[in-house]
């Protein structure tokens, strides 16, 4: 590729021999040092358009070697990190446990929640309440008026039901993400430039 | 300043009679009112082998290390680890077996994580509750899902080809879509990983371009991008089959919760104009994807602060997928949306 550029034109000296059949005189009284003591990488470019130097510069830091030498640990050295490894999975594996958790306790008591209230009329009253309650009659605690039935009973788990409007979005002012201390006024108001 | 000058002696004779008179404890202990030093020396040292004392006058004379080294008939083993892992996995029955990715002298290891991007800890702690509860649907105890006809179907006719064929695809479509199970505790979307993509179709012709995008998107993921090769050769795009054209990162964890900060916190809101994620991106099945145009991504903020350093014509622009562990598009769009990413138009799922 064309990355190596830089590269083999630093390795071409090297590798350019003189022909075996030349005699050694010529070869002693030949120049060897370059005339013009101007660096190689700036000398007059002869063909093709001159490159970006920011160009040469980004290709020769993307030549890295790949993957860096392994880590050799002497004994202790590796059971101290072996250790700590350890440890830190551990923790790792703790806090996602802790984290389901808190999450399950959460979705059960929504869950709780929302069968409550589907079984409740108007009044806060479940089939079971009106029957402990005695019979509904008139002279009764619940007032005359039977838990479980008519249209009363679960109609504000119908209304937590409704996902109307839900899919849509979220307002966009909830997705901020938490700061470790929120700064008490947001807005420099005197701030001018 | 004068007067401050004369009281000066005076603070520090008065500082010198009070250290001499309270002594050296309890100087030390000034500032820790509230602590007992005492008990803190009890308690750090309680297991400490400091409190063992000198060792006895005939094991001090018997120990001698040197000697009883040069006695050894046989030397013991270094102390530095002389087994070489091999550089290659050849598979699981190969006796010669490389060290786990954990293990430093593993060639995967990778040390870290460094931080804990503010991202994550956002997801944690609130959007990852809040998505549960938004898409929560209750089911009453004793709840039975009605049955399904199978996605999957048999082939009804008379020929005799259609005998223990493969069943057939679903309905409109070759492959059988992702279904959407109930949002539980279980199963919050969250974010799996982000692929920044990128094709530079200038590098047919010039590897300049290719090298410099490699470089600005190393820049602005963190990530050493990597090549692809075009598969066919294209008449009409003047491409040949086996040209280095795109470049691609993949990140995960840390890296793509920085990237997806920067991207919906700094790039974002510096865009002109900027509508949002166009409604009708994804794959249908929780995948969404979108682009910055070159001037877009010079807004990066690794980009910015050396705009000299890369020639501003070969800036690429790129598209960022992000892979969400939803299965459909809709509850991954609401993650998104919750992140921070605004999509604009009609939503389509």
């Amino acid at each position: 590729m064309n990355s190596l550029a830089p590269l083999r034109c630093l390795r071409a000296p090297l590798v350019k021999r003189q022909p075996v059949s030349q005699p050694s005189v010529t070869l002693a009284l030949q120049q060897t040092s370059a005339f013009s003591s101007t660096e190689n990488r700036q000398k007059r470019n002869k063909g093709g358009p001159k490159k970006d130097a920011r160009i040469t510069q980004i290709r020769y830091f993307l030549q890295h070697p790949k993957t860096p030498r392994p880590l050799r640990f002497s004994r202790l050295r590796y059971l101290r990190h072996w250790t700590i490894h350890r440890a830190w999975q551990l923790y790792q594996s703790n806090l996602r446990k802790s984290r389901e958790l808190e999450l399950e306790r959460q979705y059960n008591s929504m869950r709780e929640a929302c069968e409550a209230l589907r079984l409740m009329d108007g009044n806060g009253m479940t089939v079971e309440d009106g029957l402990l309650e005695g019979d509904g009659a008139p002279g009764g605690k619940s007032g005359g008026k039977i838990a479980g039935t008519g249209k009363d009973v679960g109609r504000l788990y119908r209304i937590a039901m409704e996902k109307k409007g839900i899919w849509d979005s979220v307002p966009i002012e909830y997705a901020r993400i938490q700061t470790d201390g929120p700064p008490k006024d947001g807005w420099n108001h005197e701030w001018s430039r | 300043m004068a007067l401050q000058q004369g009281l000066r002696p005076l603070r520090r004779s008065i500082w010198s009679s009070q250290s001499s008179q309270l002594g050296l404890a309890a100087q030390q202990s000034r500032g820790y009112a509230s602590t007992d030093i005492a008990d803190t020396i009890q308690d750090l040292e309680s297991a400490s082998s400091l409190r063992a004392g000198t060792p006895a006058e005939d094991t001090t004379s018997q120990y001698d290390p040197v000697g009883r080294a040069r006695r050894r008939k046989i030397q013991l083993p270094p102390s530095r680890y002389q087994f070489r892992p091999p550089k290659y996995y050849r598979g699981p029955l190969h006796p010669h077996q490389p060290p786990p990715a954990s293990d430093p002298a593993s060639r995967e290891f990778q040390p870290g994580p460094f931080s804990l991007p503010r991202l994550e800890q956002t997801y944690q702690s609130t959007f990852a509750q809040d998505l549960m509860t938004l898409a929560y649907t209750h089911f009453p105890p004793g709840y039975v899902a009605p049955t399904k006809s199978a996605r999957l179907r048999k082939w009804e006719g008379e020929s005799p080809y259609y005998k223990n064929r493969p069943l057939r695809g679903p309905r409109g479509a070759d492959v059988l879509r992702l279904l959407r199970k109930p949002i539980t505790f279980r199963n919050v979307p969250k974010l799996e990983r982000v692929t920044v993509h990128s094709m530079i179709s200038a590098a047919k012709d010039d590897s300049a371009h290719l090298h410099v995008a490699g470089m600005v998107m190393q820049a602005i993921t963190g990530v050493r991008a990597s090549a692809f090769k075009t598969k066919k050769s294209v008449a009409g795009f003047d491409v040949r089959a086996n040209q280095y054209l795109s470049l691609t990162c993949e990140l995960k964890g840390e890296d793509m919760h920085h990237f997806l900060s920067k991207v919906i916190d700094v790039v974002m809101p510096k865009i002109k104009d900027y509508r949002g994620v166009k409604g009708s991106t994804g794959d249908s099945s929780g995948n969404l994807a979108f682009g910055f145009t070159n001037e877009e991504v010079a807004l990066f903020p690794e980009v910015e602060v050396n705009y000299d350093s890369y020639p501003p014509k070969m800036i690429p622009g790129c598209h960022i997928m992000i892979h969400t562990s939803a299965t459909n598009d809709r509850d991954a769009r609401l993650l998104l949306q919750q992140i921070g990413v605004p999509f604009y138009g009609k939503l389509v799922n």
